[in-house]
C-alpha cells in the first residue's frame, strides 16, 4: 500500500488524458498519469502480424479480465461484448486506431436546435435527447487547429476561412489554415471512389488522418505497409499520443507514469470536493494518490463506472451524479458494409492505411435535405477495407456475394479470387442520443479485480436509425455500380448492440440539472473533478471523435491552466 | 478400444500425412532478434515446421481427435489442383499448438464439440466423422452450419462449427510463425504478399497483383 501526493492525476492516458498530461505537465503542475495497461515502444510493433493485432485485439482490453457486457433492453440478461474496440495501453486507443481525424460540422454542435430550425420540432423523434454541445464549432477552431498542428494531422482543406476548395471536404466548417500536411498518397480502391462519386455529382477527398504523409516534428512519412488499424505503428508514423504528447509529458519533468495501475474508486469527502484515487496494483497492491485535481479521460465505460463506484453517502447517487444523468445517453456508429469486387482487374486493397480511405461528406450531418425521408442527421461514406483492415483474416471475417457460401470449394475460390479484387464501402451513421441507452453497473458480471462490470443497454434498430441505414446502403450500391464494379452486395446489419466509437455517459451541457458536465468537461457537482474524452458528448456526429476529444482536451488544459489554477472554482 | 500403435498408425495416415503435423516446435533463437530487416531471415525455415515429425502426437490433440479436425478442417477449406487446402497449409498444426497455447481456454470446447460431432455421425452413419466420405463429411458440416446436427449441447453446433471456421482460417492465413499457412500456402492461395515492410506510390497504383518482392513471414520469406 503507498500513498503519493501530486497536484493532477489523470486516469487513463489515451486520447484526451496524454494532452492533458503534457499541457498540464509544461505548466508547472505535477502530474501522475495511471494506467491500467503497459506503455509499449515503437519497437514493439515491427511484427506485421495479423493474427496476434487484428483477430486477437492484442492492444485491446482482454474480455475475459475486464468483461463489457451488453443487453438490448431492460428485460434481458446482458452477457459480455466478443470485442472491445478501445485500448488498453498507454496512448489508448490511439495505439491501434485508424488514425481518422475529423472536425465536426458548425450543426454538429446544435443538432437539435438545427433540425427544428429547419424541419420543425417533430423532425426529432420524441424518445431522443439530442441536445446542443455548450460550445461552438468557431469556439473549438482554435483548438482543433493546435492538435492538428501539434499531433500531426495529413490532409487538404475544403474551407479555407470561408472559401470551398474542391478536393477538400468543402461541407467543413471555415479553417484558419491548411492541414499541417499534405494528404496521404491514393490507392486504386480511392481512385476508383473518387472518379465514381465525382461522376455521381458528389464531392471526394481523401479523409483526414493523423498519420504523417511527409516527415514531421521528427518523425518519418508513412511507409504505406497497411498493417495500420488495429495495429501500432512500425515507423511511428501513426501519430498516436504514445509518440507525440507522452514523451513530451516525460520532458516536463513534471509527469509520472504508473502502468497496470487500476483505478477502482476516486475518493472525496464530505467537504464535496474530490481528493484524490484509489488503485490497484499490478501485484494487487491497493494504492492511494492524493491530489488537488482529479481528471477522469478513460473510455466512456470507466468514466460512468467509476463516478458510479464512488459514491459516498454525501454523493448516495455516485459521484458527480446529482443530475441523475451519469450512464445515460450511450450513442455508438453503426458501420453498414456495401462491398464491390472487380473481374478485371486488382485492387490490392491490403496496401496503405486502412480506415476509411477516401470519404465523400455529401450525405453527413445535414449537409442534405433530410424533407420527407423519414430521419434526421446522416452518415459519413467512405471507401477502404471490410473491417477496416486488409490482410486475409480480417477478410475471412466479412460477407461473401449472396449464394456463395462461407465454406467448402466455393467459398474458397471466393477467397482467391476476392482478395486483391474486392473493396468495401462504410457508412458511418450519427445514431442519435436516447436517456434510455445507458452504460450502469452489471449486477452478475465482475471484472479481475472482483469490480462490477459495465453494462450497456443497447439497441440501435430504431426507426430514425433504420431509415437512416437503409438510405446509406442504396447511396453505396449507386457508388459501387458506378464504380463499375462487376458485382456489389450489402454486408449483415447483424443484432442491436453498439458498433464503433462509443460515446455519451457523463454528457456535457449548460445546465446541471440535465448534464454531468460543463463544456471544460469539469463535473458541476464536484468542482476538482474533471471527465474529459467522448463521455462528454451530448451528440456524436458521424465522424470518427478522437480529433474532436483531443481538442476538447486541449480547451480544458487551457482553462485549467490559466482560469482554474488562479481560482478554483466552477468554470463558466 | 483402439490398440496405441494402431491409434499412432491411424494418426500419420488420418493426419500428418501430407500435412507435417509438426509437435513441440521450437523458436529459432535468430528470429527473436528485433531486427526490422525481415530478409535477414530467408534462411531461416519457417520454424514452427522445422522439425518435421515421423510419427508421434501433436501438444494436444490425441490421434483421432487429430484425424477428425484435419478431415474437418479439408472440408471447409479443400485443396484442388494449384489451390492448397486445409491439410496442405497444416491447419490441424495450427489448431492443435494454440489450444495448448493462446487458446488452452477452449480445450474442453474441443473435446465437448468433438464429442458431439462423432455422436452425430454415429447416429447418422453408424461411423465416426474421420472415416465418412468427403460427400457424407460435407452434409455435416451442412448439418452443424445450419444448426441441424443433433447430439450438441454445449459448444451448439452452429458454435462449434463458426469456431471451427474461425480457427481454419486463421491457420490459413495466419504467419506461419504460428504454426499454419505452412510455405505460405495460404498467402499463395489469395495472392498476400505478407508482411511487408513498405509498398511504393508505383505499388499502390498498379492493377496487377504485387509480385515486385517475394513473400514476407516473421521469420521466413519465400523462395522465388
Amino acid at each position: 500500500m503507498a500513498t503519493e501526493k501530486t497536484d493532477v492525476v489523470i486516469v487513463g492516458v489515451g486520447a484526451a488524458g496524454g494532452i492533458l498530461a503534457a499541457e498540464l505537465g509544461k505548466a508547472g503542475l505535477k502530474v501522475i498519469g495511471l494506467e491500467r495497461g503497459p506503455r509499449l515502444t515503437t519497437q514493439d510493433f515491427d511484427p506485421h502480424d495479423e493474427l496476434r493485432y487484428f483477430q486477437r485485439q492484442d492492444l485491446r482490453p482482454n474480455i475475459k479480465r475486464q468483461p463489457i457486457t451488453w443487453r438490448p433492453n431492460a428485460n434481458a440478461r446482458a452477457n459480455p461484448i466478443p470485442v472491445q474496440n478501445y485500448g488498453n495501453q498507454a496512448g489508448g486507443g490511439t495505439v491501434h486506431y485508424g488514425s481518422v481525424s475529423w472536425r465536426m460540422h458548425e450543426d454538429d454542435f446544435r443538432a437539435r436546435s438545427h433540425t427544428v430550425e429547419r424541419y420543425g420540432a417533430a423532425a426529432i423523434p420524441q424518445d431522443s435527447s439530442i441536445a446542443d454541445w455548450p460550445v461552438s464549432s468557431a469556439e473549438l477552431e482554435p483548438f482543433y487547429d493546435r492538435a492538428e498542428y501539434d499531433l500531426g494531422v495529413s490532409g487538404k482543406a475544403g474551407n479555407l476561412q470561408g472559401q470551398k476548395i474542391d478536393g477538400g471536404n468543402v461541407f467543413e466548417a471555415p479553417r484558419r489554415r491548411e492541414y499541417p500536411l499534405p494528404p496521404l498518397r491514393r490507392d486504386q480502391g480511392a481512385t476508383l471512389f473518387d472518379a465514381a462519386t465525382r461522376k455521381l455529382g458528389y464531392h471526394p477527398f481523401s479523409t483526414p488522418r493523423a498519420i504523417l504523409s511527409d516527415a514531421y516534428h521528427d518523425r518519418p512519412a508513412c511507409t504505406y505497409c497497411g498493417f495500420c488499424q488495429a495495429f501500432g505503428c512500425h515507423v511511428g508514423a501513426k501519430s498516436s499520443i504514445l509518440v507525440t504528447k507522452l514523451p513530451e509529458a516525460d520532458a516536463t519533468g513534471n509527469f509520472k507514469l504508473i502502468t497496470g495501475a487500476m483505478c477502482y474508486r476516486v475518493n472525496s469527502d464530505n467537504s464535496g470536493r474530490v481528493h484524490g484515487v484509489a488503485y490497484y496494483g499490478p501485484d494487487g497492491s491497493d494504492n492511494t494518490i492524493e491530489a488537488d485535481i482529479v481528471i477522469l479521460s478513460t473510455f466512456i465505460y470507466d468514466n460512468a463506472r467509476l463516478l458510479l463506484l464512488s459514491k459516498t453517502d454525501k454523493f448516495s447517487n455516485g459521484l458527480a451524479n446529482s443530475s441523475g444523468e451519469v450512464g445515460k445517453h450511450l450513442m455508438a456508429h453503426m458501420m453498414p458494409n456495401v462491398y464491390a469486387m472487380y473481374d478485371d482487374r486488382c485492387v490490392n486493397n491490403y496496401m496503405g492505411p486502412s480506415a476509411q480511405k477516401h470519404t465523400i461528406d455529401d450525405f453527413n450531418a445535414d449537409n442534405f435535405d433530410h424533407g420527407g425521408l423519414g430521419f434526421i442527421r446522416g452518415s459519413q461514406i467512405s471507401i477502404g477495407t471490410g473491417n477496416l483492415q486488409g490482410g486475409p483474416i480480417g477478410h475471412t471475417t466479412t460477407a461473401p456475394p449472396p449464394g456463395t457460401p462461407r465454406w467448402g470449394a466455393a467459398y474458397r475460390d471466393y477467397l482467391a479470387k476476392s482478395f486483391n479484387r474486392q473493396v468495401a464501402m462504410v457508412a458511418q451513421t450519427e445514431n442519435l442520443a436516447y436517456p434510455d441507452q445507458t452504460i450502469d453497473l452489471d449486477p452478475n458480471v465482475r471484472d479481475a479485480w472482483g469490480l462490477p462490470a459495465p453494462r450497456m443497454t443497447y439497441d440501435w434498430r430504431r426507426p430514425n436509425e433504420l431509415a437512416r441505414v437503409e438510405f446509406m446502403m442504396k447511396k453505396m450500391e449507386e457508388i459501387g455500380r458506378a464504380m463499375g464494379a462487376s458485382q456489389v452486395w450489402r454486408g449483415p446489419l447483424g443484432p442491436g448492440a453498439p458498433g464503433a466509437h462509443h460515446e455519451g455517459g457523463t454528457r456535457m451541457g449548460s445546465d446541471p440539472k440535465t448534464s454531468v458536465v460543463n463544456k471544460y468537461g469539469q463535473s458541476w457537482d464536484v468542482p476538482n473533478l474533471f471527465v474529459i474524452g467522448s463521455s462528454t458528448f451530448p451528440t456524436m456526429s458521424g465522424f470518427n471523435p478522437t480529433l474532436t476529444i483531443q481538442a476538447l482536451a486541449y480547451m480544458s488544459a487551457d482553462a485549467i491552466v490559466n482560469r482554474y489554477r488562479k481560482s478554483p472554482g466552477a468554470l463558466l | 478400444m483402439t490398440k496405441p500403435n494402431e491409434a499412432r498408425r491411424k494418426f500419420l495416415l488420418g493426419a500428418a500425412v501430407g500435412a507435417g503435423a509438426v509437435a513441440g516446435a521450437s523458436l529459432v533463437p535468430d528470429a527473436l532478434s528485433q531486427t526490422k530487416e525481415h530478409a535477414d531471415h530467408a534462411a531461416a525455415p519457417s520454424s514452427a515446421h522445422a522439425h518435421e515429425r515421423h510419427g508421434g502426437l501433436g501438444t494436444f490433440f490425441n490421434p483421432d481427435d487429430a484425424a477428425t479436425i484435419t478431415a474437418f478442417t479439408e472440408r471447409l477449406m479443400p485443396n484442388a489442383p494449384g489451390k492448397p487446402g486445409a491439410r496442405e497449409a497444416d491447419v490441424l498444426n495450427y489448431i492443435d499448438l494454440a489450444l495448448s497455447g493462446a487458446y488452452a481456454d477452449q480445450q474442453y470446447f474441443y473435446r465437448c464439440g468433438l464429442a458431439s460431432l462423432d455422436a452425430y455421425c454415429h447416429k447418422t452413419y453408424h461411423e465416426p466423422f474421420r472415416t465418412l466420405s468427403a460427400a457424407q463429411q460435407d452434409e455435416v458440416v451442412a448439418a452443424l452450419a445450419q444448426g441441424k446436427a443433433s447430439e450438441f449441447t454445449w459448444p451448439s453446433a452452429v458454435l462449434f462449427f463458426e469456431t471451427l471456421r474461425t480457427h481454419t482460417m486463421e491457420g490459413m492465413f495466419a504467419d506461419p510463425v504460428y504454426g499454419g499457412n505452412k510455405d505460405f500456402a495460404g498467402w499463395r492461395l489469395v495472392g498476400f504478399p505478407g508482411a511487408q515492410p513498405e509498398f511504393t506510390a508505383a505499388d499502390m497504383e498498379s492493377s496487377a497483383p504485387f509480385t515486385r518482392l517475394p513473400i514476407v513471414g516473421l521469420q521466413s520469406q519465400a523462395k522465388s
